[in-house]
């Protein structure tokens, strides 16, 4: 360990020091693996430098000669192998040559002329060559004859690329040779030069610390040495600076060399300016993109972010931009250097906020949710959360509206799935805090409050992403609070549904877990009908999981996924603790589709009508279940609900009521024993209309107490249920007032009046079919007669009613239920993210 | 009752003006204490110019005080402002009484604007004083007369903005001087001026307050119309034609549910018209199972006894309460400014209502209980259903046996080749115009290009 970092120690040290002393030399773009080299060179030479100063110039030039030979070396294989013709091994020579003289003139040397010959001699050979080549075509072999074409192609590139020394050198040989020898005197002169201040660095350092000789204080005495002054801090930040994203560069060395900086950062300007690097150098940290960031440097990265909000929100006269003046980044700055009395630092707190708010998801999505660490890492969302308030409060005080809306969403994305419990714990730790934004739970009293004006801050903004989201998270936070009705109709109000599959992906999620908890909201209300037809429609895409980001794409509902589409999807799911449970949901769902497709299956009595299906997942389980010869006691949530079903068919609303109330999954629900009597009174009055469906046509009158009786339901109840029917038509029956029963008059149908009916029906759809047909055919939307009979006056109404709010509930959710099904289906799975939103209205 | 009284939520979108005759209304009807209700008299007078007026509420309110000073200055002022307005439009009315110029005067405007000014030397200046003039005179009350002036300036002034707003003050001084059938077509016009305003305002750049405003405006016909749909004859079925189209009842949900009061109201009262006019649409023939289906939804944001009567007899079927519900609300209809007179009508008809879906559902009734559902005495019951049955169809299938005394109501089945027919019925016609619909496309996309604009509305 100590070995490989003092290797990579040492060669940032050392290349610190040769820029140091000679500005044009350190030349930092020079590739990898020279610079690796020299320092290894370095490293060696300084271990028994302490011995021999001498040495250090014998070994300089020694590399430098070796260059020279190793060049004239090259040279020589070339000229061997062009007499045999061996264009192979001439083009791995050239390449070599190439690389050598690349790495000379990166080490700011002159080329060597021996090269610009070789180069010159080779073109006309490779000519001659190509001449020879083309009188007599079967001399060559194919490996042979590529060769020779892509040395074509080198040598005229580089031809082109020393076009200019080419020219000096066929024009003045022996001139430009002689300037190159000149020229490696002075080169030399400056490497000594080079380790003579470094000798000097070290030895002044060694004085206070002479015996440790270990990787970390190598570079504290490099460091240090130049942090003494101000100035230095600039220069020593312009290396790290610009030693980022280097394939060898040592990015923990690297924080460790900005905090120290910071330690002795003694401005406003230089702090900022600091801990701007080192913060981005944290988050350099962890390259890979499905690893996490190791916590204790996110916790760092946090506190740093921290403190630089804190001093840009203390002081004014510094301001953090994105877009500034360019200006020199080794000078120090103050307020009087600036013209307009404000220094303007390059950088973006914002992307800091966003990122470590990321970072934190990330690492959830990648701690396994099961463990203790995981808990342990939720804790860290306070202090998370604290760090997004300052930075709200710091851009509202500053009044820069884009960045202050990001950190508002951001905020809202901690709070507004959260229960009250969990937001009041996350808001109390504001209160602590020195800087508080302008809106806190306690100052809006309910988590509603807070939700509400966060987000209408956010429908103000100008960005239309945001504002999706907001009214999205607003309607999520309605409905987990059970207030079915506002968010319904926040819901329809933005007309979401129909631009959302235009959205990008986690807008799209985003969603579907609002619709998904609406769903719930309205079964949690008693709503049955209305969760049953919300829950609808992601439960007939059978990827209930996937469409909530709350687990992977399942292999058998479409092809092959690509490997980047397979790391995106992972990418996009939700850490375990914002999940809605997907088996709680499934019970809600079905236990719904029980209490509205039971009765109805109860009702009709003929094949034709039995297709028409309201819940499909349901139906299919249902038949499923009918299929088993043996059927053991339940286990499951849904072998309870089949069973329930089956009773409630019966009319055994009993046995119905137990086994749903004994599903477990209830209890995760935070009102449970609300929602079970809620369900108890469903099943009573549902078993009721079964009941009646089932036996009608075995009974000419029955009696409406013995009925109440039997479904323990008040009389009242049951003769309001009754007339209900009676008045909607679904039962041929009417009330004997005075006898207290309920007559039946049911007329058996003959086959052939069956049969009419039935046709009947056929025909209109067929008229209707044609219709529709024609329409399409048409282009047009409808009218293309005016019919003006009763039909189309109906069918223009209806068509307004689609568009109208009156009959939202059905209309607007089951109305667009094709429609929305199908976006589902469509999948976010093949749709990468960035797309823009579309404009939410 | 007073929590039942809509005054308070539905003045904030009249006029000025218009709240006088509701808190007129609500000193008679004592729901509120009086002194209270002239208080508020008085300070929605002292915004306006009705100098006189005024003083005599504060009289009324104060009868020891002295009337303050600044009444005084403020008539001198009202006053003096009136004869400058009045010199100022002098010029226009002296040419527009000339009957030559109104026989000059032609259909567009731009024309007529041009031949007052060769002709006349009339200024748009000028004719922008006519609608200050008409303004001012509706602030101190003569409404008649500003309904003239704004009128006539209408008639010339190709301002847009303030044509609109003309039109609000001609509207309200129609419905202030009384004048229905008038008061009726310019609330038809000032509809039309704000549903066709969203698609030219929809290019202009802030859609969203283009809406917004319409959302208002359209708020505001809502309350505005009230005066006018129930006073004039026909205006209950008007009512429910203009309400219940999707665009009205959209914003009566979004932004004032407490007008299904009158909706519901109407749709009760118009059960009868209904019933005898056969050329009204369907929507008024269906009005109340809309409205069942409206006072649903709103539930939750607003109801009344008048909207739970109809929710207790037409969702739970619940006869008990909603014959309470019913004696609640003939008592809210009564108080109401807008429904007062009808109070007996709509008695009426809610009676008629339950006994229909009473007789509907049952087989045998007693003709005590169902009095009782009535809150009518036994006798007085008894005529009355039997004026039920002799009114409406049900002769053949309703009998009394008074030794019983209940009602035998048969009613057979619908034979299954009656409703065959019914299926089958228009079958020929509808597949005759898609023939023809298939041969004449290119009138087919002319009714196309058409219809969305019909749509748009």
């Amino acid at each position: 360990m100590s070995r490989f970092l003092r290797t990579a120690g040492s060669d940032s040290s050392s290349s610190e020091s040769e820029s140091d002393s000679d500005e044009d030399e350190s030349d930092m773009s020079a590739g990898g693996p020279e610079a690796k080299k020299k320092g290894r060179f370095l490293r060696s030479d300084s271990e028994d430098e302490d011995t021999d100063d001498e040495d250090v110039k014998h070994v300089v030039k020694s590399t430098k000669d070796k260059r020279v030979e190793e060049i004239e070396a090259t040279g020589k294989v070339m000229d061997n192998a062009l007499k045999i013709n061996d264009w192979v091994v001439i083009s791995a020579e050239f390449d070599k040559l190439l690389r050598l003289v690349q790495r000379q003139s990166n080490a700011a040397e002159p080329i060597p002329p021996f090269f610009l010959k070789t180069l010159s001699s080779l073109e006309n050979s490779l000519n001659a060559a190509l001449a020879k080549e083309k009188e007599a075509k079967k001399k060559m072999n194919a490996v042979n004859a590529r060769a020779l074409n892509s040395m074509k192609q080198k040598v005229k590139k580089s031809t082109k690329e020393y076009e200019k020394e080419v020219h000096q050198y066929q024009a003045d040989p022996e001139a430009l040779e002689r300037e190159f020898a000149l020229h490696s005197q002075p080169a030399e002169a400056a490497v000594v030069k080079t380790k003579k201040v470094k000798r000097a660095a070290e030895s002044g350092s060694e004085d206070e610390d002479p015996v440790t000789d270990d990787h970390f204080t190598t570079v504290g005495k490099g460091g240090k040495a130049m942090q003494f002054t101000a100035d230095a801090i600039f220069k020593t930040l312009k290396l790290v600076h610009d030693a980022r994203g280097k394939k060898n560069t040592d990015r923990g060395e690297q924080m460790r060399i900005l905090e120290k900086l910071l330690e002795v950062a003694a401005t406003p300007y230089q702090c900022i300016r600091v801990l701007l690097a080192l913060v981005s150098s944290r988050f350099d940290y962890n390259s890979s993109l499905t690893s996490y960031m190791p916590i204790d440097f996110w916790l760092a990265a946090e506190r740093e972010v921290d403190q630089l909000i804190s001093i840009v929100a203390r002081d004014s006269a510094y301001s953090v931009q994105e877009n500034t003046e360019d200006y020199d980044e080794l000078l120090e700055r103050s307020l009087d250097t600036e013209p307009d009395g404000v220094v303007r630092i390059r950088g973006s707190i914002i992307s800091f906020v966003d990122r470590l708010d990321d970072e934190f998801t990330k690492s959830l999505q990648n701690i396994d949710p099961h463990g203790t660490e995981y808990i342990d890492r939720l804790k860290d969302e306070k202090v998370l959360y604290r760090t997004i308030c300052r930075a709200q409060a710091f851009y509202e005080s500053s009044q820069q509206q884009e960045p202050l809306a990001r950190v508002i969403m951001r905020r809202l994305e901690h709070i507004y799935s959260k229960p009250d419990a969990v937001v009041n714990a996350l808001e109390s730790s504001l209160s602590s805090s020195e800087v508080s934004p302008s809106v806190t739970l306690a100052s809006s009293s309910t988590t509603s409050g807070l939700v509400h004006a966060l987000c209408i801050y956010l429908y103000k903004a100008d960005n239309s992403l945001l504002r999706t989201r907001a009214i999205l998270s607003h309607i999520y936070h309605h409905a987990l609070h059970n207030d079915f009705h506002t968010a319904r109709d926040m819901l329809l109000m933005s007309h979401l549904q129909e631009s959302i599959h235009s959205a990008d992906v986690t807008t799209q999620i985003l969603y579907n877990r609002t619709v998904v908890q609406l769903g719930l909201c309205a079964f949690r209300c008693g709503l049955i009908k209305e969760a049953q037809a919300t829950l609808q429609d992601i439960f007939t895409t059978q990827r209930v999981k996937e469409l909530l980001a709350q687990g992977v794409h399942q292999q058998r509902f479409q092809a092959q996924l690509t490997p980047e589409q397979e790391r995106a999807e992972r990418a996009r799911q939700l850490p375990f603790h914002v999940h809605i449970n997907t088996e709680l949901l499934e019970a809600a769902f079905l236990v719904s589709s029980m209490l509205v497709e039971i009765p109805l299956l109860a009702s009709i009595d003929s094949e034709e009508q039995k297709r028409k299906v309201i819940s499909k997942p349901f139906r299919r389980l249902l038949d499923f279940a009918d299929r088993q010869v043996f059927t053991g006691p339940p286990e499951s949530t849904r072998d309870h609900i089949m069973q329930a079903s089956k009773a409630l068919q019966d009319g055994e609303w009993e046995k119905c009521r137990d086994l749903i109330q004994s599903i477990k999954i209830w209890s995760l629900m935070p009102e449970v024993v609300s929602v079970k009597e809620m369900l108890a009174k469903r099943i009573q009055e549902q078993g009721l209309r079964t009941y009646l469906f089932t036996y009608a046509p075995y009974y000419t009158t029955l009696s409406l107490s013995l009925l109440s009786q039997t479904f323990s339901l008040p009389l009242r109840t049951v003769t309001s249920m009754i007339s209900k029917m009676i008045w909607n038509e679904e039962l041929s029956a009417s009330l004997d007032q005075s006898t207290g029963v309920v007559v039946f008059h049911r007329i058996e149908l003959s086959r052939p009046q069956q049969l009419a009916q039935v046709i009947a029906d056929k025909i209109n759809n067929m008229v209707e079919q044609n219709e529709k047909g024609l329409d399409i055919k048409l282009g047009g939307i409808s009218g293309w007669g005016d019919r003006g009979d009763a039909k189309g006056e109906k069918r223009g109404e209806q068509t307004q009613e689609r568009r109208g709010r009156g009959d939202r509930t059905r209309g607007g959710l089951r109305g667009g239920t094709r429609g929305r099904g199908s976006r589902f289906a469509q999948g976010l799975g093949n749709q990468m993210a960035g797309q823009s939103s579309q404009r939410a209205r | 009752m007073a929590e039942y009284d809509l005054s308070k939520t539905i003045i904030p979108y009249l006029d000025r003006h218009l709240a006088f005759p509701l808190l007129a209304h609500l000193v008679e009807t004592s729901l509120f204490p009086v002194n209270h209700v002239q208080a508020a008299q008085y300070e929605l007078a002292k915004g306006t110019n009705m100098v006189d007026y005024a003083v005599s509420l504060f009289e009324q309110l104060h009868p020891d005080e002295e009337i303050p000073d600044e009444f005084s200055g403020k008539r001198e002022r009202a006053v003096s402002t009136n004869e400058r307005l009045q010199q100022e439009a002098q010029a226009l009315l002296d040419v527009i009484e000339n009957p030559d110029v109104a026989q000059a005067l032609r259909q567009d405007k731009n024309q007529n604007l041009q031949y007052l000014k060769e002709k006349y030397d009339l200024t748009l200046d000028q004719i922008t004083a006519l609608y200050n003039f008409g303004q001012f005179q509706y602030t101190y009350g003569n409404y008649s007369g500003a309904a003239d002036y704004l009128y006539h300036f209408r008639v010339l002034s190709t301002d847009n903005d303030l044509n609109t707003s003309a039109h609000w003050g001609k509207l309200a001084c129609d419905i202030l001087t009384g004048k229905w059938e008038t008061a009726l077509e310019e609330l038809n016009t000032l509809r039309d001026v704000v549903d066709s305003r969203s698609p030219s305002s929809l290019l202009a750049s802030s859609t969203e307050s283009a809406s917004l405003n319409q959302l208002h405006s359209r708020t505001w016909i809502v309350h505005w119309s009230l005066f006018v749909y129930f006073n004039h004859p026909q205006g209950r079925t008007l009512l429910l034609e203009t309400f219940l189209s999707p665009t009205y009842l959209n914003t009566i949900q979004t932004s004032c549910p407490w007008v299904l009061r009158y909706i519901a109201t109407a749709a009760i009262l118009s059960r009868k018209s209904a019933a005898s006019i056969t050329n009204a649409s369907s929507r008024v023939r269906h009005s109340i199972r809309e409205i069942v289906k409206v006072i649903q939804t709103e539930e939750y944001q607003y109801q009344d006894p008048i909207t739970s009567f109809l929710k207790e007899l037409y969702v739970e079927f619940d006869f008990e309460a909603a014959q309470r519900e019913l004696t609640l609300a003939e008592r809210v209809v009564a108080d109401d400014f807008f429904l007062g007179e009808f109070r007996e009508e709509f008695l009426d008809n809610a009676r008629y209502l339950i006994s229909e879906a009473y007789c509907r559902i049952h087989q045998r009734i007693d003709i005590g209980d169902l009095s009782e559902r009535l809150n009518l005495s036994r006798d007085e019951g008894e005529k009355w259903i039997v004026n039920l049955i002799r009114e409406t169809r049900m002769g053949a299938e309703a009998k009394i046996d008074l030794e019983k005394n209940v009602i035998e109501i048969h009613r057979s089945p619908l034979p299954v080749y009656q409703s065959v027919i019914e299926k089958t019925r228009g079958l020929a016609f509808r597949t005759q115009a898609l023939g023809t619909g298939m041969l004449q496309p290119h009138q087919a996309t002319q009714q196309n290009q058409s219809q969305p604009v019909e749509g748009a509305r």
